[in-house]
Parts: structure tokens; C-alpha cells; sequence
């Protein structure tokens, strides 16, 4: 089956203030709080444009491989809605702000920036309206239909969001702030599109419920809506009725070029972006491609690790990130930037584990106490008494205890059954409070047992 | 020839023979008292407009309030000077609907650039002036159900001229010093200012800030002031002009120091009345123009078409935000959102704005939008060229400002929509392309008042007024 998905991403950029006048671009539980005449369309107001935005957009056009155009010029696209004051959004049209780029192996057709609309809220029988949002700078992303599987895309979007926040423009705080129009046809059939879809999650179920709809019913030319609850697309409009949006120029901002000196400004702030710096990450530290994939999917992380990798094995504190960090902060949903982790304290636990001044199970713990809140980790664990081990007569008196009170397990090992090494293993783990040196102590109990 | 002053019209010798410049300086030397000035002039304008219906607002409060600061202060280069303006520039808690029933109650949180700057200079704001809705119109009769269509001053049964009709009528009308800020997007500063015998300045686009205007067609609308006097004109136009951060296409506005030497007559422009064709000349020779004759056959033919395409697209947009919710006219809303819009939509405006959002919508619309809305905006650059050709020889060129004499209000009823935009021929052409431009009183036929138009070089509006130096005796 060929399958052919193009995305329209919708992206919030993360500035102070709205895209066409100075209020708060920002979120609020308290309604209607961040607006002013302008972004209420108000009579005689008029949108100023905010220049930052274009900075923002230009590092992103640029980080995508997009060609720029020079000319800014903004659009008038007309639909009556009640969450869109002016019953027109300024967006962009005949020149979006970028064409023509490629990321992660997609062709992407252009990037332009444009105004969010406010937000209806749905209370018993009414309908409010937020206008908070009402201003937010978007970029809108549109690929070619080259993404071929739920999976590719969910993909796409993952490492696109990445791209994103390495750019600092971006936060994925909510899921909302990241929205799709999902466009897909299966077998060279007819295109699909399906509106608004939050969060990369739902992109990738919309996609798994449209290519098995489609294989059943033949698709039409349509837009359709998606169901978050239901988890179901429906139909919205069919081709014959599709919106016309009468575009004209938006008289009340003047166009205006961008200069090369702006564009080379830009350039020169653009950051590693996460695949480069991955295979960086290859070569400088010889770290395998999982592990490189993995560090580099938060900058923070990145950043974590590369001072780490200075001071000790680069490959041991790759592996040990990766399965001990990045795990335990998705077992506690967590990110990087919310943590206060520096590299000192990540050094020095690094230190005691692979010097084994400190046993797995230990380093474990004290993992989860410094994803709470930031420790000392020297003196935490010598205040602590959390040492190894390694004391010839304390161990062998943990040993004698527990394979004393074991004799079964200590009969099962003498029949051969690994497992029981590893049972009386984990006694003397316990009774030494995971202390206990684990090298030292199996070699005791075999040697014990063997004797 | 009549002048202005002289018309015969019933003058407190005291108070109106002065203009900003002899007033103001009353004014600060403690000779007039504002308050008691501004009393009278508010006396006035509620008598008039008993009888003429230039105001949708009289702001008595409002003014007596500025009144008093300004007899305190003393100060500001239009301290005291009594301004009306226009309906659909905001006036910060005065109704303020652009003469329209879908705004009726709607006090703006804020005032229009314009408005804030001449309350900066002291001057007192008397009330709002009535004018076409939105400023669809040349006669000012496609008023809102609600509001009263303005008579002209010199015939009751005359038009005023539009939109901004009521402010022509009590600058005329007024007996004491008056300035109304009024506003064109095809020519509606200049034709009320000559069918009511006024100065009607419309500055270069971009010039004067459109913060706070309702805006009708964004890439075509301009405020400027009607006035009594040349100099009362340029008074208010210095203190509005100059660069707001608050509108992207106002621009910083430099004194241009050229010089005015050569003026030509706009050929195609005097195929008008007879009568007011030699009273135009009369006018330009009276003046003491050398005058020479250049054809616009671009503008002649195509500026009403490529304007009411323009024009209309634009409006269509900018009139989508009157729907019933925020502000204005808001009945119970018992039905889905989109019927809720058109009922309300449907039940307060005009049929002229419907008229006007239909054909622009239609002209933007896929499948038409090349053919009209792109097109249009191709033959405006067209039209700005040749414009600027004939500005690379001349200074200054010159028409009538209308083709014809202020219609009697029971004629206009009967024309065709066509027609009624074919009156604006002779202005379309300046403002599609954004010119300066000035109307004066040229001279009367049987009694009613002919403009004559002066069109400048974009951005430089000073060499209009350098051109009529000294036209007042001043």
C-alpha cells in the first residue's frame, strides 16, 4: 500500500509580546486578561508588527533550508468566526516567509508567520470567549507529501519539535501549542485533509484511523474533523464547498525587505541543531548512534553530558545517562529544563559509581534524590555512610548470616541453579542496606559455597 | 466674485472674524475667555443643527471640561479652537459609529491619534459630525436609520456633499471659528468642501496617522481639516501630521523647501458644466496662474474602476469585524453564531455598504480576484505613474473639484448607483493615488458654491499651500 502524508504544522512561538501589538503573548487561567483594542478588533485600532517574530521565524526558515523571501508582506485571510476578532486573520499568502526546504528527509514547501485566533471555551449551554490568545505569533510549516507511515510522521514531528527548541523560539509545555492539518491519501486516491489536530500523539492516531478508513471507504476530496474523545474523523466540508478566503493584501502594514545583514544575523545565531550535534557527539566522544540519538533529543541534556564527557569515559557516561537519567525522568515524566541538575553533581556521582567507591544500587538512589532537589553528592553520601563495602570481615559476616539462613537457595546453587547465586545476592544487598560491594561479596559467597 | 465671509450670514462681528492665528492669541493674552466662547459656539451648533443635522454627537460636557482647562493653561497652538470631528474617528467615550446603526452605543476605550493630538494642543472638541456610513457615499444620505441626512448651508434642499458632509455644513455654517477633521478615501474631504464653500485639505497618504479611523479602504483613506481659512487649514495640519508609531503606514512628514513654478490644468477634467468650468478659470486666472494643459488619459479612464475595486475589496474586509459581538448594536443572540452575524448585519446597515461588501467580496473571491482585485491594484500603479510623469514638469496641477453643483437630495434619490459614483471622477483619480490635494471656493453659480482643486507631488503638501499664499489676505 502507498501511503502519502503532508503535514501543515502550526507552531506558537514563545515571544513576550503578541504578534501585531504589546500585549502579553502568554497563557492565562483568568479570561480576556492580555488584550488591548488591537487584538480585540476594536474600531480604529490598527497591528503593529513585532519584529522579533520575524527574527524567530527566520531562524527557523533558516535551521529547515529554506530559501527566504526578502519581501514581508502580510495577507487578509476572511472567515466569520467568533474567536477571530477582526472575522479576518493576518496571515501570510502570495510570499510566505520561506520556500523550499528539507528537514529530516522531508521536502518542506514553505514556512510563513500569521495571528492565532482566540479560544472558544464550552460551559453547560454557553459559549465564552477567551481572546488571551487572540494575537499569539504562529509559524505554520507545510511539507511536501512525502512522509509515508503514522510512525514517520510522529517521527518527523518529534525530531521537528526538537529543532524547534533548540532554537529556543518553542516550549512544549502544552500539546496544544502544537497544532496540525493533516493531509493524507492512500493507493494515489484521493487527498484527505483532517483540521486541527493537537499534539503529536492524536497526528499519528488520526493517520492509523484515516489509512484504514480509506482502504474501506473509497476517500472523497474533503476536509474532516477529528475527535479526540472518540478518536474518529467526520466530515466537515466535501470539495464542492470548500472555504473561499477571498485573500488581500493587508493595506494596514506596509511590505517591507529584509535585509541581507538580517539574514546573516540570523544565520549566526542558529544553534547546533540536534542531528548535527548527535553525530558530533559519534566522533568527538565515540558514543554509539542510539546513545547519541537519545542525548541529544533535549539541549539540556546534550549540554549535561558534554561537560560530564570531559571529565570522565565518555561511553560510560553516555550509557549511564541513558539508561539511568533519561529513564528515570520519563518513569517520572519529567523534562531536562525542569530539573536542577548540574554537571558537578552528575560528575561526582559518576565518579563514586565507576570508581565502585559507591554500589549500583546506591547510585540508583541517589539518582532519584537529585532529580528532587539539588545535593552535595560527596558529602551526602559520606554523611550518609554510603561507602561500599569492600571490608573483608564485614562481608563475611553479611555472607555467613545469609547463607546460614538460606539453605534451600545454598542446596539449589549446588544443584547448579544460577538464580540462587543471584537470590543470596540480593539478601546480602539488603542486609547491608545495598552497601555491600557486589564483586567482592559474589566472590565471597561462591568461594564459601564452592569450598 | 463672492468670498466666503461675506456671504451674508448672520456673524457675532465680536467673535468670527478671526482665525486660529488672531484667535489663539486672544486666547493666551486672557482677552477671550474660553468657556464663555466655547458656550456660545455650542449654542450655535445646536441651533444649526436643529435645522441642518450636522452632528450625530454634540460633546456640550466634553468641551466645557477641555474649555475650562484650556482657560487655566492657556496654552497649546490651538488653545480653545472649537473642532468637530468626523464620525468614524474615535473620540475616546463618545459614541462614535461612523454614522452607522451596527455601532450605535459605541464609546471607544481610546482616542484616534489625530483627536489626542489636537486635545494636546488645547483645543476643544465640540462633537462628532455625521457622514455616508463608513463613508460609503457622496452626499452624505447613506446615513444609518437613526441619523438625520445633513442639508447644504447655502440651500436646504441641497446636498452638502459627502461623506463627510456634516463637517463641511457647520464649517461653513458655523458662526464662529470652526475646524472639522474630516476624512477621504475617494474624495470626501474634497466634494463637501465644495458644495459647502470651504477649504478641504486631504494630505498625502501616510501623513496624518489612522489610528483610531474606522477604517473603509486602509490603502486609500487620509484624514485632514476643513476650514474657513488657508491658514486655519495649515494650523491643523501641523499639529495632526507626522509619523505614529501606532499606524505602520503613517510616515515622518519632512517640509519639503521647494519652490512653485509651473501649474497645468488637468485636461480631461473640464468636461463638466459649463458654468462651472469658467468659474474654475476665472478662479485660476484671479489667482494669477500661467497656466499650461495636461491630458491624464490613464486616470480619465480607468481610476473609477481600479478605486471601486479597491476600495470595495478593502471595505469588504474591514467592515467583517461589525457583527454584533464586542461592541455596538448587540440583540439577543438566540441562533448559531454565522445566522446571528448576518441578522445583525442584515437588520442595521445601509444597502449602499451591503451593495459595497458584495461587489468587493465578489472581486476578491478565487477565479475572480485576478481578473478584478489583482488587476485593479496593477492599473493603480499605472495611474500613480502617470501622475508622477506630469510632477517631473509641474508643481501643481488643477481641476474643478466637482463636476457638478450641489444636487437637490430628491434628484439623488433617482440616480443609479453608477451614476451617483461617476460624481466622483474628478477626485478618484488623487486619491486612488495617494496625491495631496486642497478645495477652495472658486465663485458661485446662482448662489451655490464651485470648488476648484489644487493636486500636489506625493509628500510634498507644503507646496499647496505655497501656491496660495496669501489667498486670504493674509
Amino acid at each position: 500500500m502507498e501511503v502519502k502524508i503532508g503535514l501543515e504544522v502550526h507552531c506558537q512561538l514563545n515571544t513576550k509580546s503578541k504578534l501585531f501589538c504589546g500585549c502579553k503573548n502568554d497563557v492565562s487561567d483568568v479570561p480576556n486578561v492580555f488584550t488591548c483594542p488591537t487584538c480585540l478588533g476594536h474600531p480604529g485600532a490598527k497591528p503593529v508588527f513585532n519584529k522579533v517574530v520575524l527574527d524567530k521565524a527566520l531562524e527557523v526558515a533558516l535551521a529547515l533550508k529554506c530559501n527566504i523571501n526578502k519581501t514581508i508582506l502580510f495577507s487578509r485571510k476572511s472567515y466569520f468566526f467568533p474567536d477571530l476578532p477582526n472575522n479576518y486573520q493576518i496571515t501570510q499568502y502570495e510570499f510566505p516567509l520561506a520556500e523550499k526546504g528539507m528537514f529530516d528527509g522531508i521536502r518542506i514547501t514553505r514556512l510563513h508567520i500569521e495571528e492565532d485566533p482566540g479560544r472558544l471555551v464550552h460551559k453547560g449551554s454557553f459559549v465564552l470567549i477567551d481572546y488571551n490568545r487572540s494575537g499569539t505569533p504562529l509559524i505554520e510549516i507545510v511539507t511536501e507529501p512525502d512522509i509515508t507511515s503514522p510512525e514517520r510522521a510522529k517521527d518527523f514531528l518529534n525530531k521537528l519539535v526538537n529543532a524547534l527548541e533548540y532554537l529556543g523560539v518553542y516550549s512544549r509545555s502544552s500539546e496544544a501549542s502544537l497544532r496540525c492539518d493533516v493531509n493524507v491519501s492512500i493507493n494515489g486516491g484521493n487527498r484527505v485533509e483532517v483540521k486541527n489536530v493537537n499534539g503529536i500523539n492524536d497526528v499519528r492516531k488520526v493517520l492509523e484511523y484515516e489509512i484504514d478508513r480509506q482502504q474501506i471507504q473509497q476517500a472523497k476530496q474533503e476536509t474532516r474533523g477529528w475527535d479526540s474523545e472518540k478518536c474518529i474523523t467526520y466530515e466537515m466540508r466535501t470539495k464542492e464547498s470548500e472555504q473561499d478566503y477571498g485573500y488581500i493584501t493587508e493595506s494596514n502594514l506596509p511590505s517591507f525587505e529584509i535585509s541581507d545583514i538580517m539574514i546573516e544575523s540570523a544565520e549566526s545565531k542558529l544553534p547546533e541543531l540536534p542531528h548535527v550535534k548527535a553525530k558530533r557527539f559519534m566522533g568527538d566522544y565515540r558514543i554509539t548512534p542510539e546513545d547519541a540519538e537519545v542525548l541529544t533529543t533535549e539541549i539540556e541534556l546534550a549540554d549535561l553530558f558534554e561537560a560530564v564527557a570531559r571529565k570522565i569515559d565518555p561511553v560510560l557516561a553516555a550509557r549511564w545517562l541513558r539508561r539511568e537519567l533519561v529513564k528515570l525522568l520519563s518513569l517520572n515524566k519529567k523534562k531536562m529544563k525542569e530539573i536542577e541538575i548540574d554537571e558537578q553533581q552528575m560528575t561526582d556521582l559518576m565518579d563514586l559509581y565507576f570508581s565502585k567507591k559507591i554500589t549500583d544500587k546506591i547510585a540508583k538512589q541517589l539518582m532519584e534524590i537529585i532529580i528532587e532537589k539539588p545535593i552535595d553528592i560527596k558529602k551526602y553520601v559520606e554523611e550518609n555512610n554510603l561507602m561500599a563495602v569492600s571490608d573483608e570481615n564485614e562481608l563475611d559476616k553479611w555472607c555467613n548470616e545469609v547463607i546460614n539462613d538460606n539453605p534451600q537457595a545454598v542446596d539449589d546453587y549446588l544443584k547448579g541453579s544460577e538464580n540462587s547465586l543471584n537470590f543470596l545476592m540480593g539478601k546480602v544487598m539488603r542486609l547491608s542496606k545495598g552497601k555491600a560491594s557486589p564483586d567482592l561479596c559474589k566472590d565471597m559467597i561462591k568461594r564459601k559455597l564452592n569450598k | 466674485m463672492l468670498s466666503i465671509k461675506k456671504m451674508g450670514f448672520l456673524r457675532d462681528p465680536k467673535w468670527c472674524e478671526m482665525d486660529i492665528k488672531e484667535f489663539v492669541a486672544k486666547v493666551k493674552s486672557g482677552e477671550i475667555n474660553v468657556v464663555e466662547y466655547t458656550e456660545k459656539v455650542l449654542e450655535d451648533i445646536e441651533q444649526i443643527n436643529s435645522n441642518y443635522n450636522y452632528f450625530s454627537v454634540i460633546t456640550k460636557e466634553l468641551a466645557l471640561e477641555q474649555a475650562k482647562k484650556v482657560n487655566r493653561s492657556k496654552t497649546g497652538k490651538l488653545a480653545g479652537v472649537p473642532i468637530s470631528i468626523k464620525d468614524c474617528i474615535c473620540v475616546k467615550g463618545v459614541e462614535s459609529s461612523a454614522s452607522s446603526d451596527i455601532l450605535k452605543g459605541y464609546k471607544p476605550v481610546f482616542n484616534a491619534t489625530v483627536v489626542k493630538k489636537l486635545i494636546d494642543e488645547g483645543a476643544i472638541i465640540v462633537g462628532k459630525t455625521v457622514q455616508d456610513e463608513f463613508g460609503f457615499g457622496g452626499f452624505s444620505m447613506n446615513v444609518g436609520n437613526s441619523f438625520k441626512v445633513p442639508y447644504n448651508p447655502f440651500d436646504i434642499v441641497r446636498s452638502c456633499g459627502g461623506s463627510s458632509g456634516g463637517s463641511g455644513g457647520i464649517t461653513q455654517k458655523s458662526r464662529y471659528l470652526h475646524v472639522s477633521i474630516g476624512e477621504s478615501t475617494g474624495g470626501s474631504i474634497a466634494c463637501p468642501a465644495s458644495f459647502c464653500g470651504v477649504y478641504g485639505f486631504t494630505p498625502s497618504y501616510g501623513v496624518v496617522s489612522r489610528y483610531g479611523l474606522m477604517d473603509y479602504g486602509s490603502s486609500l483613506d487620509k484624514i485632514g481639516p476643513m476650514a474657513k481659512s488657508l491658514d486655519d487649514c495649515k494650523k491643523v495640519f501641523d499639529v495632526i501630521k507626522g509619523h505614529d508609531i501606532k499606524d505602520s503606514t503613517s510616515l515622518d512628514f519632512r517640509e519639503n523647501e521647494g519652490e512653485v513654478k509651473k501649474v497645468a490644468i488637468i485636461k480631461e477634467s473640464f468636461n463638466v458644466n459649463p458654468k462651472i468650468k469658467d468659474i474654475v478659470i476665472n478662479k485660476i486666472q484671479a489667482l494669477g496662474y500661467e497656466y499650461e494643459e495636461v491630458s491624464l488619459p490613464v486616470v480619465d479612464k480607468y481610476a473609477l474602476a481600479s478605486y471601486s475595486l479597491i476600495a470595495m475589496s478593502e471595505a469588504s474586509t474591514n467592515l467583517a469585524k461589525y457583527c454584533g459581538l464586542r461592541y455596538g448594536y448587540q440583540p439577543e443572540m438566540k441562533e448559531m453564531y454565522n445566522d446571528y452575524f448576518s441578522k445583525v448585519r442584515s437588520e442595521t446597515i445601509t444597502d449602499e455598504a451591503k451593495r459595497r461588501i458584495i461587489l468587493g467580496t465578489f472581486a476578491r473571491m478565487a477565479g475572480y480576484r485576478d481578473a478584478y482585485y489583482l488587476k485593479a491594484l496593477k492599473v493603480r500603479t499605472l495611474i500613480i505613474n502617470e501622475y508622477r510623469q506630469k510632477f517631473k514638469e509641474y508643481d501643481i496641477l488643477l481641476s474643478p473639484t466637482m463636476p457638478i453643483l450641489p444636487p437637490a437630495l430628491d434628484e439623488v434619490k433617482y440616480l443609479e448607483p453608477l451614476e451617483l459614483y461617476k460624481m466622483d471622477q474628478l477626485t478618484i483619480g488623487v486619491n486612488l493615488a495617494g496625491l495631496p490635494h486642497i478645495s477652495l471656493n472658486a465663485g458661485f453659480v446662482d448662489g451655490l458654491p464651485v470648488g476648484l482643486m489644487l493636486i500636489g507631488d506625493q509628500l510634498k503638501d507644503n507646496n499647496i499651500f505655497k501656491a496660495l499664499e496669501g489667498i486670504d489676505g493674509s
